[in-house]
């Protein structure tokens, strides 16, 4: 991924797909290199509720309620950007989808959870 | 031939799912105050929700971006954040609300306890959404629903004054109490415009996997469906006009919504109704459990949709379980339904630009749309609609506050 793509309309607040097409978060911060250059890249997309306190003075609030663990997944496992930002590998090698995880239990014991 | 079946089925769920609690409150209410005054106010709510459903559908099949994906990406984290906390306090008191009308509508054919019967509801709710696929909850509430179409056979059978009705469609206000007519006009544009309808329908679009071939249902669904369905709001004024305005009759139960089928057809009208409603204003329960469970996995990034198994959307799961949960135990604090239904519409107004402001945005952005963004035609109606919704919104608090609720 080298090509330059709108960092702020074009990757920020989307929606992010693991390997297997499943949704497992949003890009919820950027972390940049060479911004004093004039030329800015994405080094680090950041995932996760603490990330929010960069997001103004409401996401710090939500933040503090939220909790939670930062992900940071290196830019290079992207692997292309379309509707949604996709990665390389499934959610779990990044440790992404957790709260999916940690919700699965309390349903699958529902006769036709699986369905 | 199998398509058009297909998109006549289509058309059928959306007129049967138009008519919610909303709908069926502000219009036997507003024909009884004004009699058929206030038809014209109906026609601004339906265009503005055929406008924004098509728009945000085609947003949905063509970017793959439901209501709160275009949200957060446009609005930012804060300022989305906001929409959200609205969004989801407006549906949690229309969910409150549609399932109070489904308990109301199940004393009616029953006559057990309402609290009981809220319980049943509830109950029956969470077993529909568990069992039926997606295509199902929408068909089998929107076919049901349609049996609603008595009350349009009631009003003719009534013999309304037709130009009556006629002179309804010209926006005039012949009344001494200004405050209480524009109380009805921003409630009538409130129930026809309920936020969770858009919500639903962008996330319905990618639910039932259409692509850029089904626009043409999309269009169909939005514009054919959403006028017919809106005949039934003016059925429902028209009947109250016929019955109540003369006597000076406020109706304030459901009970007396269904006498506008009751009176001109008797027993069997009285049943149809009541079923109708029991089915309308379930599904739009189903939507708005589910509009919460949207907007909540898409602001976070969670896998979302009926179209996944609850082991693979827990969280989205979860979700609309709560909503359920949730709506039950403010309706069960003993609040009274029908109040319950006219907050929940006027605070609907207040939000609803929040989520039309970045349809209307993404719907424009050719990054995301390519030859599908919008054309002319789609942002004169948007930016018209957009701008009747503000004043709407604006206006609506004020006027709750001055028209005493609309009592005057």
């Amino acid at each position: 991924m080298s090509n330059p793509v709108d960092l702020a309309l074009g990757i920020l607040d989307h929606q992010l797909l693991d390997a297997d097409g499943r949704r497992c978060g949003n890009v919820d911060d950027l972390e940049l290199e060479g911004v004093r250059d004039g030329a800015p890249r994405a080094e680090m997309i950041l995932v996760g509720a603490p990330v929010w306190r960069g997001r103004g003075r409401l996401g710090r609030l939500a933040a503090a309620l939220a909790g939670g663990q930062t992900v940071r997944i290196p830019w290079g496992e992207v692997e292309k950007i379309d509707s949604g930002v996709r990665l390389k590998k499934p959610a779990h090698e990044y440790g992404l989808g957790r709260g999916d995880d940690r919700a699965r239990k309390l349903v699958a014991w529902i006769p036709g959870a699986n369905r | 031939v199998k398509k058009i079946f297909d998109i006549a089925l289509g058309i059928l769920a959306a007129i049967g799912g138009f008519v919610d609690i909303g709908d069926i409150v502000f219009n036997t209410a507003a024909g009884a105050m004004f009699q058929y005054q206030l038809l014209w106010a109906v026609v601004i709510g339906v265009g503005a929700i055929i406008t924004y459903s098509e728009m945000c559908g085609r947003v949905a099949v063509v970017s793959q971006r439901a209501a709160f994906d275009a949200v957060r990406e446009r609005l930012g984290f804060g300022i989305g954040l906001l929409a959200l906390v609205a969004g989801q306090l407006v549906n949690l008191l229309t969910l409150a609300a549609e399932i109070g009308g489904i308990a109301l509508a199940l004393q009616l054919l029953a006559g057990l306890p309402f609290r009981i019967l809220l319980v049943f509801a509830v109950l029956g709710l969470a077993l529909a959404i568990w069992a039926l696929p997606f295509e199902w909850i929408e068909r089998v509430f929107g076919y049901v629903g349609l049996t609603l179409l008595v009350f349009a056979v009631g009003a003719i059978k009534l013999h309304p004054d037709w130009g009556g009705v006629g002179s309804g469609f010209v926006p005039h206000a012949d009344t001494g109490n200004l405050a209480v007519y524009l109380f009805f006009v921003v409630g009538l544009i409130g129930a026809a415009t309920v936020p969770y309808e858009v919500y639903f329908y962008s996330s319905g679009a990618i639910e039932e996997r259409w692509t850029p071939k089904d626009l043409g249902i999309n269009k169909a669904n939005a514009i054919i469906g959403y006028s017919l369905g809106g005949l039934l709001s003016f059925a429902l004024m028209i009947t109250a006009a016929e019955l109540f305005y003369p006597r000076a009759i406020s109706p304030e139960t459901l009970g007396s919504v269904a006498l506008g089928a009751n009176v001109p057809l008797g027993e069997i009208g009285l049943l149809l109704g009541l079923i109708g409603i029991l089915f309308a204003v379930s599904g739009a329960a189903i939507d708005t459990a589910f509009s919460g469970a949207y907007n909540a996995a898409q602001f976070f990034g969670w896998e979302w949709g009926k179209y996944r198994s609850a082991v693979e959307a827990p969280r989205f799961t979860l979700a609309w379980m709560v909503m359920l949960v949730l709506g039950f135990l403010i309706v069960v604090t003993g609040v009274d339904p029908i109040q319950v239904t006219e907050y929940s519409v006027i605070f609907s107004v207040v939000a609803l630009p929040a989520t039309y402001i970045p349809i209307l945005l993404v719907a424009n952005d050719r990054a995301y749309m390519g030859n599908y963004a919008n054309g002319r035609v789609a942002n004169v109606f948007g930016i018209f609609y957009l701008v009747v919704i503000l004043v709407v919104a604006v206006a609506a608090i004020p006027l709750m506050i001055v028209s005493n609720m609309g009592q005057g």
